[in-house]
């Protein structure tokens, strides 16, 4: 494609103030129409290249190099010449989008108010843009919601359809799938793609190399600050040089190994005639499940559908509507264990590890000695158990997660989502050592010893890549879309 | 932005305990006005009660640092017990309404329904009798007396105690530490001493700051007008009383006691800080 530079950069280097560099020489070149990808695991100073076009580097950091924004030749290191291009030019779709809208201001006028004061347009115009704009993202009917009454995919939307209401033609999108469903992923890379046929560019900053390829564009591959591969998109996708690149598409859960199924032991659970209602709407009814020891189950379906509570109910958390859960005779009050998405959560916040994991391994009996040799079979040194959960990256407090509720000796272990907040390479790393480690404790117990797991994923591929038995949340189609979903994060 | 447990410490960080400047600051205020009134009283040695007619509104000087009021009585020594005696019950009260508060609060949010809904409404209860009516019925039904005082004062103050603590722990109580702890077999102790008590303890030292400066206000208040603590007993209230009288011919009488209460009272609410500090 042809026409004026949109955004380029020459030669972008970020740097700790009198110290070490996180961002080497990078240089790229956007036309109208064109898309830039940047893939690259957590802390590869992804980020931080969009903060660096932006202009909202932290103050400790340095940004060297030369910027083009539309027709505007800049300094990099001139951060606040970019201020007045914010909105206007050059627009950031930020990570967490239902942290950036206002919580206390309804959708509609705080998207009005954008037209009104960034753009510049008349306050009644700016109220029917607005309302066209909410129209075509699906949120004609929200339009009177706050955003904190929104689901993921809702704030989202939302979240950009206020960053272009500007009329920004340059959006730096910073991964902008995330936790997000495979349809609602679709309708992301449609609207990136729509701001590309608009006359605009995108750069988009993803773990989720399906994003990638959907768009095309260039590609950037960033490892600790450095570019290993940069192209085109789809040729380096088919056909990467460089050994990280391979690691990267390998980490996608599309090619993870398949696993043997193991054979189904006894019975765990028996659930009968299961309804649970959400509001006005059915989460699931009638449902029959069986679940033995071994068995991998996988619970799949869009945001909000009822997955959790499903999970929930079955381990008693929750109580059905209408039908019964049966426990298998002989199975203790611990014997159903549960991890999360959130793994910090699901520590006590002020208690170092050490105490939270002894204290789990007192009450079951659980030699240390044994625990330590399972962090280490887990990657996990145990300096961190002097820590606090707050302290400790995701991927390795997921994994702590594991070691406690594997102290339990657990008959079904039901793991909502625990790696749709990690990067692809830690997600495949905890989910096959997950899996692992239950198929060691069933050759250890011997036959009949197996932990079923009960897995919950938005994921498919994630889905085919582990599951031995699968079921199905959704039919009522706009359950996910209303209000808080008990599921949606 | 990433959220926090993303970003990976470079190494075990040193939890310093930063203490703020104004929390310093009324820590060393309250601690010098408690060993004023512990130590005080044993150093001067001086009844405060003792009467010598003959040196009646003495101004300050080497024998008496801060004068005698109209009866001769050494106003250091008063100044020191009633220090001594609101410190003392202020605090006493303050501790015995944080105890019952909290549990009740806890007690409210984790059985919820009927339980909850009695305990809020007997808390609503309280809350629709002014504090200071609630000590004066009391002090009413056994008059002068310190014990009278301090259960009145306890039982308006733990109604904030309650609040504070079912609003916070209904938080803890349903997150995923929680229900993780039960799930692996843990019973109510151990939610309370690893879960519930960390979360509460910060909000209820400052509270427990903030309500032992309004029972010392409390006091000094029915002491003033007469329906507190009797004399010949030392209190704040009750000097105030008893010194504006003679604020013309001695103004360093009343200013004594009204300095000692202002101390006090800042010194406690330096010393609770913002509760976001906590």
């Amino acid at each position: 494609m042809s026409g004026p530079v949109l955004l380029s950069a020459e030669r972008l280097t970020v740097r700790v103030d009198g110290g070490p560099v996180l961002l080497h020489d990078l240089s790229f070149e956007l036309r109208a129409g064109e898309a830039l990808i940047v893939v690259g695991e957590s802390g590869a100073g992804k980020s931080l290249l969009a903060q660096a076009v932006m202009g909202n580097l932290p103050a400790a950091l340095r940004v060297g190099g030369g910027l083009t924004v539309g027709s505007a030749r800049l300094r990099a290191e001139d951060q606040r010449a970019r201020r007045p291009l914010w909105g206007r030019t050059l627009a950031l779709l930020p990570q967490e989008p239902a942290l950036a809208l206002d919580p206390m201001i309804r959708v509609l006028p705080q998207l009005a108010r954008t037209h009104e004061l960034v753009r510049g347009v008349g306050a009644s115009p700016a109220m029917a843009e607005a309302r066209r704009d909410l129209d075509a993202a699906g949120l004609g009917d929200a339009a009177r919601r706050y955003p904190w009454q929104f689901s993921g995919g809702m704030a989202q939307r939302a979240a950009a359809a206020v960053a272009l209401a500007g009329g920004a033609r340059i959006l730096l999108a910073d991964e902008p799938t995330k936790g997000l469903d495979a349809h609602w992923r679709d309708r992301t890379i449609g609207m990136l793609d729509a701001v590309r046929q608009a006359g605009g560019c995108v750069v988009v900053i993803t773990h989720d190399l399906r994003v990638a390829r959907a768009l095309g564009g260039q590609l950037i591959v960033l490892r600790a600050g450095r570019v290993t591969e940069q192209g085109d998109t789809r040729a380096i996708l088919a056909r990467p040089s460089d050994a990280f690149t391979q690691r990267l598409i390998q980490a996608e859960p599309a090619n993870w190994p398949r696993r043997p199924a193991p054979a189904a032991g006894a019975a765990v659970l028996t659930a009968r005639g299961l309804s649970k209602d959400f509001g006005d709407g059915v989460l699931f009814d009638g449902l029959d499940l069986d679940v033995r020891r071994g068995e991998r189950w996988v619970v799949r379906g869009p945001s909000g559908v009822g997955k959790s509570t499903l999970g929930n109910v079955l381990l008693g958390l929750l109580a059905p509507d209408r039908g019964s859960v049966r426990r298998a005779d002989g199975l203790g009050p611990t014997a159903l264990q549960k991890l999360y998405q959130d793994p910090v959560a699901s520590f006590a916040p002020h208690v170092s590890l050490a105490r939270s994991l002894g204290d789990v391994a007192r009450r079951h009996g659980h030699p240390w000695p044994k625990l330590v040799e399972r962090l280490e079979r887990l990657g996990l040194s145990t300096r961190l158990l002097s820590r606090r959960p707050s302290e400790v990256s995701g991927g390795e407090l997921q994994r702590l997660a594991l070691a406690r509720v594997l102290m339990a000796r657990p008959a079904l272990l039901f793991a909502d989502e625990p790696t749709s907040r990690l990067d692809p390479a830690t997600q495949r790393e905890t989910l096959m050592l997950l899996l692992d480690v239950l198929e060691e404790d069933a050759a250890e117990g011997g036959a009949g010893a197996g932990t079923a797991l009960l897995l919950v994923t938005h994921d498919d591929d994630i889905a085919e890549a582990v599951g031995t038995r699968f079921l199905r949340l959704g039919g009522s189609p706009g359950v996910g879309s209303l209000g808080r979903a008990p599921d949606a994060a | 932005m990433k959220p926090a447990w993303q970003a990976m410490p470079p190494a075990a960080p040193e939890r310093s305990r930063r203490v703020s400047v104004s929390r310093r600051a009324g820590l060393g205020v309250l601690l010098g006005l408690a060993l004023f009134s512990l130590l005080g009283p044993w150093l001067l040695d001086v009844d405060p009660t003792r009467q010598v007619l003959a040196d009646s509104l003495r101004a300050p000087d080497g024998s008496h640092l801060l004068g005698t009021d109209v009866l001769g009585r050494d106003v250091l020594a008063r100044l020191m017990h009633a220090a001594r005696l609101s410190f003392g019950l202020a605090l006493l009260a303050a501790i015995t309404a944080a105890v019952p508060g909290v549990l009740l609060g806890i007690a409210a949010s984790w059985r919820g329904a009927g339980v909850e809904r009695a305990l809020v409404m007997l808390s609503d209860v309280v809350l629709s009798v002014p504090g200071l009516l609630l000590v004066l019925l009391f002090a009413a039904l056994v008059p002068g007396r310190g014990e009278a005082l301090y259960v009145g004062l306890s039982l308006s103050l733990w109604v904030e105690y309650f609040r504070v603590a079912r609003a916070a722990s209904r938080a803890v109580l349903a997150s995923d530490a929680v229900q993780a702890s039960r799930l692996l077999g843990f019973g109510p102790g151990h939610v309370l001493r690893w879960h519930l008590l960390p979360a509460l303890a910060p909000v209820t030292g400052t509270l427990l700051a903030f309500s032992a400066a309004q029972a010392v206000l409390a006091l000094a208040a029915l002491g003033f007008v007469g329906v507190g603590l009797q004399p010949p007993t030392p209190e704040l209230g009750l000097m105030m009383t008893e010194y504006l009288p003679h604020y013309e011919e001695a103004p360093w009488l009343i200013g004594a006691p009204v300095a000692l209460l202002m101390l006090l009272v800042l010194g406690m609410l330096l010393l609770a800080g913002d509760a976001e500090g906590a």
